[in-house]
């Protein structure tokens, strides 16, 4: 698709050398997902978050969490009108069509809580009131590995609602070096031309769950979801849900490739992604590793 | 009375079927008061199951229980022996149904039901009664899988539906067992007294009193030859011979002060000498055959002239018949080879001879008369024979199953007054006839005849029979009056005679036997089923096996018997083993699984070992590097098979597997070059 | 010793977990006190057949022992191929009953009337037809605080005749949390809270209740004023808070008396169920673990499994 594409190119401008990672974040995107990124600070995932929202014209809005925030500094407060003699409710940036939660395990959990919430129902109720959250509505969650200091872990019920956890990682030498020569990469996401509108957004993610997933298909997906459930290594399987998202990433994955049909390889280009934040290991160990052996012990061909 | 009932209710259909199946045949056979007492307990059981009556309190079963047990030796007169036996179990096991509470109850019923199938087979052998205690076998099996799954949700059918199945497999190795299994002599004697008085031979023989035994088409043996059978006027099965005539009836003796010893031999202990002179005289053509016996109540068997048996389970007698160590209460069966020319091996000296000349003292005048005459003619034994029988072939004697009743000196009065009789009355005045002119005989007792059916003879009571045995020239010969009267009685059989006469006259016999064609065909047949059970499985007995084993195996040996029996208990089970456990794969594999699994073991074969967890795209990737020249068709096939996997649903149609198996045949070759 | 043997025989030839399918090498099959009547009989029936020479009563005999060894393998197959999977765990006070949940699943065929049960415990009937999946909770004794791992369970079928019992030991890697029993005790071993309440301040620990807004209004304390509100031109407000019953208040082990340790952590389960049914907000303290300040269900779980494996190694 040659607005996917040229989406990704002009994304590919400002995050250097990410690709991969890239096509991933629109793949969650395209999937209807929130997307997780783990990094150290300065890795460029505002960066990331900014160009997506650039490149599909997107109300964006940036929170960076912090200790003392309180629910109704994401969801909105009711303001007493002392004429009316009633409380209205004003909406918080959760009101956004992508929204990014910078560092969001420096929240407490409470104000966690408050967001998740949000992102699974899409609206926000306050003292009785209702509101729709905008379409499209993404959520770019950024949050430090665990083991930094004064942060509160994620628990693992949250982090199902991201359909996908990416990391961005370091620059390779000449990439940065690039990055090194090429000045304020803020302009740059400024200077960013939107390609589709959000309204073709809302589309393609309609399109998305009509991309066909054969017989063929599924056993796969069913084969590798069933492994993980009798994989001794881990706490506990993937869940129904983990593998419809899992179903639904592939989708989008073969859809930025052009395919309306879904391959095995589209399933195991989303699945670390996919798995690997709702997986624990149960003594230590590196889930990564985990999830990529069970990639090579699990038949893609039945026979 | 809190307890639970534990029996599942999709249980408790099966469980009541087949305790009134397994109850059934006993109730038409033993006392009245088992069926009162059958009904009683299924009503009582019924209100009970409905809440309506209260579960009977230990008196009460105890009074029941007491109850039973006097009844049962009221009508038996005692407690033990198979009939009393099997209707105290058939009670008990009914009183048990009505105490069912919990699982254990309903275990204990049903093993108790396994045993009132084993009475339902000591008194009804026929095929019927097999089909009838596999079908409540199969009840009873039902039960117990519905006790055992306790589950609500289970269905009744389920449960008859696997205990069909576990009995189908369960029959080839109760085959292999019945068929291998060796054959223990029996432990202590045990005697079926049913009572029941059959109709016969009997030891007696009153010419001028009707028998009834002609009217009847009851079966009486059968026989299977070895080889061709002898025809019909050949066909004298010796059962009893009379030697002692008091004027009016004839009986079996022995001369007097002979023992046992002299006049039988079972083989055991030493073989006497007119024995032995027997066996000296076993020389000539033999007929070779298998006698299957119906309960006759009585201990005589029968066979052709001079029978040889291996002696086991019967002796001979001196007058050349054989004869049963026990009463022949079930149907049973026996080898014999006769040798007809073995006659010559007895001599008839002293008593004996004086006993096979006696008569009364007076009596009969006219018949000694005649007697008398012929001898004054005819100094030759042979030629006076020939003399009586053409006396009655040129005399108006008539064969007929009614003859008038004869009173006072039974001889005379049927030889010169009313001519009209049956066998009984031809071999009891010519066997007069015969001692009177001083020539030893004696009246023989059996059948004559037999219907061929299949590869067999069927020998029926209306084929019983009477004639004479004389001695001539130092042996018994047998000389039948009846045929120099009636020659068509002994060559068309009783039956044939009766048909030719019923065309012309009409005749009682004739319905008895049964005159529409297919009935008769059908009786036939199912006589035949009868006779093949009879033979395979109720007569099947320890020489039958050891002759199997013998053609098997080559040799009957202990060894070779319990390894064949172990082999083919094991082979069972394993091709048994292999059904039932057979690991059904969670769905069979597609058309393409196999194609893509055929391509993947054919690069194995080429030396390239690709994982199974490569999708085809790797595949692909790797033959390509592999074998850089094959990539294009490498690619080829990939597309294709991603096309048919993945963009399309359903099985691909055979045409698309086709050009796929196409494909990877060319990738295949392509690899080769 | 013979059980100690027992047991280690079994750890190597069973070794736990997290999924297991039956096959041949772990079902054990024995007759049951009826398949031995039941043989009884054919062997009654065997002498009858022979003394009466009656060869139908010897094939019933035949039959039976026939069918007997069919069902041996019926038994064997309803057992053969399940596939038991550790699933969930709920957790419970020493003294009370844990229980774990084990989820079968019948892949090829369906498994009739099984009997599951920890070694010691009243057992548990259940069948899976095939293609299916049943989850099955067995209740589990906490004799002792932390991590409760079952004894082996045993899975054991009669189906389909009741003749013949086949049973497994399976041991499934799962496990419970016994918590602490909880004892009452007068004082709080808490730090904080009431008296310290003022020290907390607006919108710092997340404990208070944010109400809303107002507008300012002279005398307001500054420090309530929401600022970033007035950073991007929302007015000069007041931030409103709801006082929650208490402040935040740190249940902490070294606050308690001097006991024994179990005791001092039943002394701060109580607490926390205390505080939890209070719905109020708490954290715990304990050497090397802490749990930071909140409330409600989630928070009280967790704090009791803390409590849990204090000490326990994990």
């Amino acid at each position: 698709m040659q607005a996917l594409d040229k989406a990704l190119a002009q994304v590919g401008r400002v995050v250097l050398g990410k690709q991969e990672q890239l096509k991933l974040a629109l793949a969650c995107m395209l999937a209807g997902g929130h997307l997780l990124i783990e990094d150290l600070p300065g890795m460029g995932k505002t960066t990331l978050a900014h160009a997506l929202a650039r490149v599909f014209r997107l109300d964006y809005r940036r929170v960076q969490f912090t200790s003392d925030m309180l629910p109704a500094d994401i969801l909105g407060v009711s303001v007493f009108d002392p004429d009316s003699g009633a409380f209205n409710l004003r909406e918080g940036p959760v009101f956004s069509q992508l929204l990014l939660a910078d560092e969001i395990n420096r929240a407490t959990p409470k104000t966690q809580g408050a967001l998740l919430e949000a992102m699974e129902e899409r609206q926000v109720t306050l003292d009785g009131l209702t509101r729709p959250l905008p379409e499209p509505f993404f959520v770019v969650a950024t949050q430090n590995p665990v083991t930094q200091a004064g942060t509160f872990v994620l628990p693992e019920s949250q982090l199902d609602r991201f359909l996908m956890r990416i990391s961005l990682g370091y620059p390779a030498p000449e990439v940065e070096m690039e990055l090194l020569a090429g000045g304020d990469l803020r302009d740059a996401v400024r200077r960013l031309k939107p390609v589709i509108e959000p309204s073709g957004l809302v589309k393609l993610v309609a399109h998305v769950g009509k991309v066909r997933a054969t017989r063929d298909l599924l056993d796969y997906v069913q084969r590798l979801l069933e492994a993980t459930r009798a994989d001794d290594r881990l706490v506990a399987g993937l869940s129904p849900r983990a593998g419809l998202g899992l179903l639904r990433a592939a989708r989008a994955w073969a859809l930025i490739h052009d395919r309306d049909y879904v391959l095995p390889e589209d399933v195991q280009a989303v699945w670390p992604s996919v798995a690997e934040h709702r997986l624990q290991p149960r003594e230590g160990g590196s889930v990564a590793a985990m999830t990529q052996s069970l990639l090579q012990t699990v038949p893609v061909v039945r026979g | 009375m809190a307890r639970i009932y534990q029996v599942p209710s999709h249980a408790r259909l099966w469980l009541t079927l087949a305790i009134i199946a397994a109850s059934l045949p006993q109730l038409s056979d033993g006392p009245w008061w088992q069926a009162v007492l059958l009904v009683v307990v299924l009503g009582w059981r019924a209100l009970l199951d409905r809440q309506r009556l209260a579960q009977p309190g230990r008196l009460v079963r105890l009074g029941l229980l007491l109850a039973t047990v006097g009844a049962t030796f009221y009508s038996f007169g005692r407690l033990h022996g198979p009939e009393a036996g099997s209707a105290l179990i058939t009670s008990l096991f009914a009183l048990k149904y009505l105490e069912l509470v919990g699982k254990r109850d309903a275990y204990v019923l049903i093993v108790l039901g396994y045993f009132v199938c084993a009475t339902i087979l000591l008194f009804h052998r026929g095929p019927l009664a097999a089909l009838y205690v596999v079908g409540c076998l199969t009840l009873l099996t039902a039960s117990l899988a519905g006790i055992n799954y306790s589950d609500t949700h289970a269905r009744r059918r389920q449960h008859l539906t696997v205990a069909s199945a576990m009995l189908l497999q369960a029959l080839p190795l109760a085959v292999v067992l019945f068929v291998l299994v060796p054959r223990v002599a029996p432990l202590w004697n045990m005697q079926l007294d049913s009572g029941q008085a059959r109709t016969g031979m009997s030891d007696s023989m009153s010419p001028g009193q009707v028998s009834r035994l002609t009217e009847s088409s009851e079966l009486a043996f059968r026989v299977q030859f070895q080889g061709t059978p002898p025809p019909p006027d050949q066909r004298y099965w010796r059962g009893l011979t009379y030697a002692y005539f008091d004027g009016t009836t004839w009986r079996q003796a022995r001369p007097p002060g002979w023992s046992d010893a002299d006049t039988f031999y079972d083989g055991r202990g030493p073989a006497p000498p007119w024995y032995r002179g027997l066996r000296a005289a076993d020389r000539g053509p033999a007929w070779e055959y298998r006698v299957i016996m119906e309960p006759s109540q009585q201990r005589w068997l029968y066979a052709l002239a001079v029978p040889f048996t291996d002696l086991d389970g019967q002796g001979l007698a001196r007058d050349l018949r054989l004869v049963a160590d026990n009463p022949v209460s079930g149907s049973y069966g026996y080898q014999v080879r006769s040798v007809p020319a073995a006659a010559e091996g007895l001599d008839l000296n002293g008593p004996e001879r004086r006993l096979m000349l006696d008569l009364p003292d007076t009596g009969n005048r006219r018949a000694r008369d005649l007697a008398a005459s012929w001898r004054q003619r005819y100094r030759d034994d042979r030629e006076l024979v020939q003399a009586a029988l053409r006396y009655f072939r040129e005399q108006p004697f008539h064969y007929t199953l009614e003859p008038p009743r004869l009173s006072g000196d039974t001889v005379d009065g049927f030889l010169f007054n009313t001519r009209r009789g049956f066998c009984e009355h031809y071999a009891s005045s010519f066997t007069f006839l015969m001692r009177a002119a001083g020539i030893p005989a004696r009246v023989v007792a059996g059948y004559q005849g037999g219907e061929p059916n299949g590869d067999y003879l069927q020998i029926r009571q209306y084929d019983a029979h009477a004639w004479t045995e004389v001695w001539l020239n130092g042996r018994w010969v047998r000389v039948d009056p009846t045929g120099a009267v009636a020659p068509e009685r002994i060559e068309l059989g009783l039956r044939g005679l009766v048909e030719g006469r019923a065309d012309a006259g009409g005749d009682a016999v004739a319905g008895a036997l049964g005159r529409l064609p297919v009935l008769f065909r059908v009786q036939q047949w199912m006589d035949y089923v009868d006779f093949n059970w009879q033979k395979w499985v109720l007569g099947y007995r320890q020489e039958d096996q050891r002759a199997l084993i013998e053609r098997l195996l080559g040799a009957f040996t202990p060894t070779r018997v319990a390894l064949a029996l172990l082999g083919a208990v094991l082979l069972v089970t394993a091709v048994l083993a292999v059904l039932v456990l057979a690991r059904r794969r969670d769905a069979p594999a597609r058309p393409l699984e196999r194609e893509f699994a055929r391509l993947r073991r054919g690069l194995a074969r080429r030396g390239l070992n690709v994982a199974d967890c490569h999708s085809a795209a790797a595949l692909e990737a790797a033959a390509a590097r592999r074998w850089p020249g094959a990539a294009g068709r490498a690619g080829h096939w990939r597309r294709y098979f991603e096309y048919l996997a993945y963009r399309r649903d359903g099985d691909p149609p055979a045409g698309e597997l086709r050009q796929l198996r196409r494909r990877r045949r060319a990738l295949m070759a392509g690899l080769k070059a | 010793m013979v059980k100690n043997a027992w047991q280690r025989w079994l750890d190597r030839r069973l070794p736990r977990a997290r999924q297991v399918q039956l096959d041949q090498r772990r079902i054990f099959i024995l007759p049951t006190g009826y398949g031995v009547l039941y043989l009884i009989v054919a062997v009654l029936l065997f002498f009858g057949g022979v003394n009466y020479e009656n060869n139908l009563i010897l094939a019933l005999c035949f039959l039976m022992v026939s069918l007997f060894v069919v069902a041996i393998l019926h038994t064997f197959r309803n057992l053969s191929g399940l596939m038991l999977r550790a699933g969930g765990g709920r957790s419970g006070f020493v003294g009370g009953q844990g229980s774990l949940e084990v989820v079968l699943i019948a892949r090829r065929r369906p498994h009739r009337a099984l009997w599951l049960r920890w070694l010691d415990q009243a057992a548990q009937e259940v069948s899976v037809e095939s293609g299916e999946e049943t989850g099955l909770w067995l209740n589990l004794p906490l004799r002792r605080r932390g991590p409760v791992v079952p004894p082996r369970l045993r899975v054991e079928s009669r189906y389909p005749l009741g003749l013949l019992r086949a049973w497994s030991l399976v041991a499934l890697d799962q496990e419970c949390l016994a918590w602490p029993r909880p004892q009452e005790s007068a004082d709080c071993p808490a730090e904080g809270g009431d008296r310290e309440r003022r020290v907390a301040r607006a919108g710092q620990s997340g404990s208070e209740e944010f109400r809303g807004l107002r507008g300012y209004v002279p005398g307001d304390s500054l420090s309530q004023v929401d600022w970033k509100g007035y950073a991007r031109g929302r007015g000069l407000n007041v931030k409103l808070f709801e006082e929650p019953a208490s402040g935040r208040l740190w249940l902490r082990y070294d606050r308690t008396d001097e006991l024994p340790l179990e005791q001092r952590l039943s002394i701060l389960c109580y607490w926390v169920l205390r505080l939890s049914r209070e719905n109020r907000p708490f954290a715990l303290a304990l050497p090397g673990a802490e749990l930071p300040p909140g409330q409600g269900d989630e928070q009280r779980q967790r704090a009791l499994d803390l409590l849990a494996r204090h000490g326990k190694g994990g």
